[in-house]
């Protein structure tokens, strides 16, 4: 018998399979294009959401990665359209992606204001000020090459997959590999024990928000890629999806919780539930019912969890 | 019988943290409750204050089956409880604190506040407390918020009240308003069941006592009957004949040179000295400064004058980190909010301090560090599944040796240890003590602050008593309780006049 512990932790990865197998039964889910289309849908959010992992461990939140995401998705299309070459735009999405996280970081570290308040604010002013750059307008001067990364293949793979596994990848390895993400736990579970235990706390946490800010203007490229354009208006309501993500995937928001696997699960749980409901004709209104029920009904499994385990 | 708990049983998943929990009170009884950490006394209380339900067993109240299904039932069924965790509101005050959940209320469901205060006020006046109504509970010390807890539990009319360590954070005068609150709850008829760790407490206030070991009741007897010693055995199962002793050294170089230490309103004017090899006691009243001074040598506080030397080093510590590299420990008074993070594994706790120490280019080095984590465990002791278990779970004891051993890790040399046995039982104490004594040897200073006088008696090479804000002497190591306690509460009085 497995005790029960383990069984509400493998709770978000028997749901994922139990979904897969029961939408294997719905017409054209299995079709290539069909679970291509998942994967790309879902990497952007993805992507956003693993950056978002570790900031929740810390114990904060960023509600700014939609704004972000523009942002970086924009001056990275508009790199493109003033000339030049992809990789350097992409490098700049992600660079403007990590500067925006840096200011997240150091607001709340070094001004201590609350990290939901001060990427509240930098939830409209990042947006604001993408508008500004773009004047309102979208950028469409994008050399066509650049689709492969948001709609091209890898040894018949989606590229985003092969993108989104190394980014997987390198944020387990920050979490549970480095100091970086052994204090970024301490920090989400014990700030003051962390700050007594000789911890440079104000470093560590800028440098996360500074992550999921890269990581959010990666993703912000890839919308770019997949929409051949940069938005301005780009990936509104997306911290949303992302916080999600990490939360059904067993993150804490309390801090000192979660794990890059947890959040996959977690993010292509919503996916697969997305597609599956568009597949059966299920309207997108109550795709969000669904969502948000799926959200707090997995809150409160953990919570259950947690509340016998103590 | 006021209260009578036959064979209380109470499990939590696997883990059985009561298995035969049984005790009689009386009315007009003072009836204390002893046992280590983990031998089940607060389990056992929290199922009569009806934070838990009991899985076996049987709990009669005044003859009668009960069984709480949270504490307001067992509230109107006339029993109270003090805790050892502040349970407060922290941004009410302190009036509202002590009647939450049972306002008075008028018409219309309002709240009659300033005939709340006012009660408060009175309560508070007919003990004096240092407390006001209206004060908010989180600008409060632990004390402040234990005597909030105590008048909460007096305030309505209990017939058994319940008190969990009652005075391990209050000065002596607070502890004596305690003891005096306790006499006239038995004076009153009421029953009062009184867990504790301090022996020194026992005599003058306990009628019967019961001892827990291990989730089951070993011995219960009228207290007059029982000698210190037969009780720690009881309470340990093993012959604690001997108090711990040790030899002093001579000291070796100086460490930590500290002069003029002054921070407005709260210390003036400190100077000390600590060499390898030393421990030096830090006695004094509550509020005397000792913790104070503590945060100013880790950094967490800057003194407005004064310089502290390491080593002949000048240090200016702006954060606990400046402190930390340059050798300095703190061992906090209160673990578990800053000493330690519960909720993550006992091995991270242990190498939180040392990951540099431990990573190359920032990557963790696993093998590296598992050593240090086993290697620590069983060096100090530490009684845990393995280096994966939350911190929460182990033992007070446990936990404190956690973050001793982090520092251990770190390779620190100057060592603050505030309160290192406060809330830890009797054996981890002396294993606490041990540590203390084998870093000395090994060469690092020890500042041992502590209200228990015996300890420091028998620990502390020197003694040095702080009285409002200054060191008001030093003494040798062998000295007797008096000769502290006239240091730290009277002033010296001038043999010339």
């Amino acid at each position: 018998m497995i005790p029960s512990a383990m069984m509400q932790r493998l709770l978000p990865f028997a749901t994922l399979i139990l979904m897969f197998v029961a939408l294997c039964f719905v017409p054209n889910f299995l079709l290539a294009s069909n679970l291509a289309s998942v994967a790309r849908q879902t990497a952007v959010i993805n992507i956003m959401a693993l950056g978002m992992t570790m900031v929740i461990i810390s114990g904060g939140i960023d509600l700014s990665v939609g704004s972000i995401l523009a942002m970086g998705g924009f001056l990275g299309s508009l790199a493109m359209a003033k000339g030049m070459p992809i990789p350097v735009a992409i490098a700049t999405g992600i660079a403007v992606g990590a500067l925006c996280g840096f200011a997240n970081g150091f607001m709340t570290t070094r001004l201590r204001i609350n990290s939901f308040i001060v990427t509240l604010g930098t939830l409209g002013a990042f947006r604001g000020l993408t508008l500004i750059f773009a004047n309102g307008l979208p950028v469409h001067e994008i050399p066509p090459e650049f689709s492969f990364l948001g709609e091209g293949n890898i040894l018949f793979l989606p590229t985003v997959l092969w993108v989104l596994l190394a980014c997987g990848l390198l944020v387990h390895f920050l979490l549970e590999h480095t100091k970086l993400g052994r204090y970024a736990f301490a920090i989400g579970s014990n700030p003051e024990a962390a700050f007594y235990a000789g911890i440079p706390v104000a470093f560590h946490t800028t440098a996360v928000y500074a992550i999921c800010g890269a990581l959010t203007g990666l993703a912000g490229m890839i919308e770019a890629s997949r929409l051949m354009t940069g938005q301005p208006t780009a990936g509104q309501g997306y911290e949303l999806q992302a916080i999600a993500a990490v939360v059904i995937g067993g993150g804490s928001l309390r801090g000192g919780e979660g794990s890059v696997i947890g959040t996959l699960v977690g993010a292509f749980i919503m996916g697969l539930l997305a597609n599956g409901s568009d597949l059966l004709g299920i309207s997108p209104y109550w795709q969000q019912v669904i969502i948000g029920a799926i959200i707090i009904l997995a809150v409160s499994f953990d919570e259950l969890r947690k509340r016998r385990a103590v | 019988m006021l209260l009578e708990l036959k064979k209380l049983e109470k499990r939590f998943g696997g883990v059985v943290a009561l298995r035969d929990g049984n005790l009689q009170v009386r009315p007009s009884e003072v009836h204390l409750l002893m046992g280590e950490n983990g031998a089940g006394k607060s389990t056992m209380m929290k199922i009569v204050a009806g934070m838990q339900r009991h899985d076996g067993g049987e709990m009669l109240l005044a003859g009668e089956a009960a069984s709480f299904a949270n504490p307001k039932q067992a509230s109107l069924a006339g029993i109270a409880m003090v805790h050892q965790e502040s349970l407060l509101a922290p941004h009410l005050t302190v009036g509202e604190n002590i009647f939450l959940g049972r306002e008075e209320s008028g018409a219309l469901g309002m709240v009659r506040r300033s005939r709340m205060m006012e009660r408060a006020n009175q309560l508070i006046r007919d003990h004096d407390f240092p407390l006001q109504a209206d004060w908010r509970v989180d600008k409060l010390s632990p004390a402040g918020r234990q005597l909030v807890e105590i008048c909460r539990a007096i305030a309505g009319e209990a017939r058994l009240l319940i008190f969990d360590e009652p005075t391990s954070s209050l000065s002596e005068s607070e502890t004596r308003s305690v003891f005096a609150i306790v006499q006239r709850l038995k004076e009153k008829g009421a029953g009062v069941i009184y867990i504790t760790h301090r022996l020194e407490e026992l005599r003058t206030l306990g009628d019967q006592v019961t001892v827990l070991r291990d989730g089951a009741t070993v011995h219960s007897a009228p207290l007059a009957s029982l000698t210190r010693a037969e009780l720690i055995q009881h309470m340990v199962g093993r012959d604690l004949d001997h108090l711990y002793s040790r030899t002093p050294q001579s000291p070796g170089a100086e460490l930590l040179k500290v002069s003029n230490i002054t921070r407005q309103g709260v210390l003036e004017d400190i100077s000390f000295t600590l060499c390898a090899g030393e421990i030096v006691g830090l006695a004094g009243l509550m509020g005397a400064g000792r913790t104070e001074l503590c945060r100013i040598l880790f950094g967490i506080d800057e003194a407005d004058a004064g310089q502290i030397e390491i080593e002949g080093k000048l240090l200016r510590a702006r954060s606990p980190r400046d402190a930390v590299r340059a050798g300095v420990a703190l061992i906090p008074e209160d673990r578990q909010r800053t000493g330690l993070a519960t909720q993550l594994p006992v091995g991270w706790n242990l190498t939180l301090s040392s990951l540099s120490a431990h990573s190359r280019l920032g990557t963790l080095q696993a093998a590296a560090l598992s050593a240090t984590e086993q290697k620590f465990i069983s060096r100090l002791r530490i009684k845990t599944n393995g280096p994966e278990q939350r911190a929460a779970r182990l033992s007070g004891g446990n936990q404190q040796k956690i973050v001793i051993a982090k520092w251990l890790a770190r390779g620190a040399r100057i060592f603050l240890f505030d309160e290192p046995t406060r809330g830890i039982d009797v054996g981890a104490k002396m294993e606490v003590f041990e540590v203390m004594d084998s870093l000395a040897r090994e060469g690092a200073a020890v500042l041992m602050v502590s209200s228990e006088l015996p300890e420091l008696i028998q620990v502390a090479d020197r003694i040095l008593v702080m009285r409002q804000g200054r060191i008001a002497g030093a003494l040798p190591g062998r000295t007797t309780q008096e000769e502290i306690m006239s240091l730290a509460a009277f002033e010296k009085e001038n043999p010339l006049q």
